[in-house]
């Protein structure tokens, strides 16, 4: 598996914990990374992800809906699931302002084995609001 | 006075990526790994 996520576009290392099962991977400054691949990718290779978190900065947009979404690349947003640590950023949506969160982008549904369901967009739970400037 | 200006611009160039927007960090909790 650490072969298989090295390999995927803008990773630049992996680090695999066997005890815990935990992975863990440092993305290159170069903003190619994809979580959706790397869920893939894992999946590929014969595991199945549990949980996936993310730290990541961005500005904060907010969609016709009124629904908050960090972006995190020109081309890459996250829809943000609306929770307590969310509401602090409303304030910030279309501002200049850059936040630096740490969230859970995916969490397996209970039961079985299962594919990823790579056709739903990842939705970016925020557990913890790191930095704002 | 082009001297001091090249250097900014290096500068510029070494600092403006790390003010990017971008993930820093991911970690994965799997299931099944042998």
């Amino acid at each position: 598996m650490k072969q298989h996520l090295g390999r995927q576009s803008g990773v630049q290392n992996v680090e695999v914990s066997l005890i815990d099962g935990k992975v863990e991977i440092t993305p290159k400054g170069d903003g190619q990374i994809d979580p959706v691949q790397l869920l893939k990718a894992t999946y590929d290779s014969g595991v199945t992800v549990a949980e996936m978190n993310v730290t990541a900065r961005g500005k904060i947009a907010k969609d016709s809906s009124g629904n908050l979404a960090l972006q995190v690349e020109p081309n890459r947003s996250f829809p943000v699931e609306p929770n307590e640590m969310s509401k602090g950023l409303d304030s910030l949506a279309g501002t200049p302002a850059m936040v630096t969160v740490r969230g859970q982008l995916y969490k397996k549904p209970p039961g079985k084995k299962q594919k990823v369901d790579t056709s739903v967009p990842l939705k970016l739970l925020i557990l913890e609001v790191e930095k704002r400037e | 006075m082009n001297t001091l200006a090249a250097l900014l611009l290096l500068i510029g160039c070494v600092v403006a990526p790390v003010s990017q927007a971008q993930i820093r960090h991911i970690e994965m909790r799997v299931e099944g790994m042998t």
